[in-house]
């Protein structure tokens, strides 16, 4: 009887979650729809998003005929950051673009709108809006790691960390927004550490000593996002690998965690508005 | 020219009143300057080791100063603030009243701009000053022609930008123009001089915008010549005089292909 409960339960579980992850991607497909009303715009985008990322290529010509390594990396592994950069952003851009602009929705009272909604509130809020020129950096970073990709466990790694890459960005992004519940300026803050993660993510670790170092693994963690996950593609190492994930899914927690404490502190404004 | 100066007036009023962002803004720029110092650092790996005519002081320098330009002059605003209005229809009320519709865009954004430059230059001065001393043989008595240069490279970017967002009159979105234009802006004028790409791309870059919106002003900051200094101030004029037909007549072409969906 009691077996026969848990089994029932555990179903109930599985349909619900199965549940909420249809609705999460209908959010995403119809967010597309909206955007694909324009189709040059939406084309445009994607590709000068593709070529606006790849012109920077033109730095790291420059910078490796004057020294044949930066900071321990040759432009192969540069690339790799860039591929696994771009991916990881754009992926999260895509899919959960809402949660980067989660303050402007805090400060100005506009969550009733998902407040009211059967399912996740978070995942309603995350995958509200998707950012167009998103699908651009994540096609430029699959381009990327399809060319320079085939070294070590490359091309086998890729998908995990992309995953683990795509939950970093959001997590901490969900984590930098959901102060905003304390306290009023985070969205400048949030903006600004988000805009240094991606920054420090597209150089080599090399070149940074010291505390900087540390910031960049713990309190920026694009070192857990980007330069682990890079270094792992070219040399494997399970503590590494353990630590990557593990950080991932600590870090994914504490800001779903953090958000829900905040959102007890939400006050609404009372705009009416609908959702279409 | 009285109505401009009242807008230019208000909207300098009404950025004042915003300062703390603008305080807040100076992250991203430390986060830029940081990662360009520990570059620099790793490239110049011996003591006055000179790159492509530049010490590891003249060249953190030149990048302090184009990024300071960067950041203060916020080209997004500028581009955004034209798509927008084509965009969203605003243009609709804008281009009836009695100003020009891209001078009115381009006095506001000096205004923006006349707030964040004195700010972010006082900080670039003093990070600059503190990090890797002070420039070696900076003329003091030539500051004011270095401030004219900034000026007029601000302004040519501005036209420039204006003139890409009113490509929204055709493409809806002009986003991603700009996306290309900055890239390229910032790739060959910001992050380097031009004297460190091959010689013989060199005469090209000097006849692009990037001559004259980055490298000129920041090229005069870190290594003043009077001949220099005639050189560039030329190029901006003749570019701005280029660019200021350009966006009048990219206007006039766009607003004939205007059409208002009601509201």
């Amino acid at each position: 009887m009691s077996m026969e409960a848990d089994r029932t339960r555990a179903d109930l579980m599985f349909a619900a979650v199965k549940n909420q992850l249809r609705v999460s991607l209908l959010s995403v497909k119809y967010n597309m729809m909206r955007e694909m009303v324009n189709k040059v715009t939406f084309v445009t985008n994607i590709i000068f998003m593709m070529l606006n990322n790849a012109t920077i290529l033109v730095q790291w010509i420059i910078l490796f005929h004057l020294r044949e390594e930066v900071g321990g990396y040759t432009l192969k592994e540069i690339m790799l950051l860039w591929g696994m950069t771009a991916a990881s952003y754009g992926l999260s851009h895509i899919l959960f673009a809402r949660v980067f602009f989660l303050p402007e929705l805090v400060i100005s009272g506009k969550l009733d709108a998902y407040l009211v909604q059967p399912k996740s509130v978070l995942l309603g809020i995350m995958t509200s809006a998707t950012d167009i020129s998103a699908i651009g950096d994540f096609l430029y970073g699959l381009l990327v790691i399809g060319i320079f990709g085939h070294q070590g466990r490359g091309l086998y790694l890729f998908p995990l960390f992309l995953i683990t890459g795509t939950v970093i960005f959001t997590a901490f992004a969900l984590l930098m927004g959901s102060l905003s519940f304390w306290f009023v300026r985070m969205d400048m803050l949030g903006r600004q550490m988000m805009l240094g993660m991606v920054s420090f993510a597209t150089y080599p670790d090399g070149i940074f000593k010291g505390v900087s170092r540390f910031l960049l693994y713990f309190i920026i963690p694009v070192g857990m996002a980007v330069y682990h996950p890079v270094h792992l593609m070219i040399r494997f190492d399970k503590g590494m690998l353990f630590t990557v994930l593990g950080y991932a899914l600590l870090l994914g927690t504490v800001s779903v965690a953090v958000f829900y404490r905040g959102l007890r502190r939400y006050a609404s404004s009372s705009l009416m508005e609908a959702r279409m | 020219m009285r109505k401009y100066a009242v807008i230019y007036r208000s909207v300098c009023m009404e950025n004042l009143q915003y300062a703390a962002n603008i305080v807040m803004g100076f992250a991203s720029y430390f986060v830029f300057i940081f990662i360009f110092i520990m570059l620099w650092n790793y490239i110049y790996q011996m003591p006055g080791e000179v790159i492509a005519g530049y010490t590891k002081e003249q060249m953190i320098w030149y990048v302090m100063m184009t990024e300071m330009i960067w950041f203060a002059s916020n080209s997004a605003s500028v581009a955004g603030s034209v798509t927008t209005d084509i965009r969203g229809g605003n243009i609709a009320y804008l281009m009836n009243k009695p100003y020009h519709y891209t001078l009115y865009i381009l006095t506001k954004y000096t205004g923006e701009w006349s707030i964040r430059l004195p700010m972010y230059a006082l900080l670039a001065a003093a990070a600059g000053i503190g990090m890797v001393g002070a420039v070696p043989g900076f003329p003091i008595s030539r500051l004011p022609l270095m401030i004219l240069c900034v000026i007029l490279g601000i302004t040519v970017n501005a036209v420039f930008l204006i003139c890409i967002g009113l490509l929204s009159f055709w493409i809806e979105d002009a986003t991603p123009f700009r996306w290309l234009y900055d890239k390229l802006i910032l790739v060959v004028g910001t992050i380097f001089p031009i004297e460190i790409f091959p010689e013989a791309l060199q005469p090209f870059f000097k006849l692009t915008p990037i001559y004259t919106v980055c490298y000129g002003p920041a090229k005069l900051i870190v290594d003043f010549s009077d001949s220099k200094c005639v050189e560039i101030l030329l190029a901006q004029v003749l570019y701005l005089a280029a660019g200021c037909g350009l966006m009048f007549y990219t206007y006039r072409k766009g607003v004939r292909k205007l059409y208002v969906n009601g509201g």
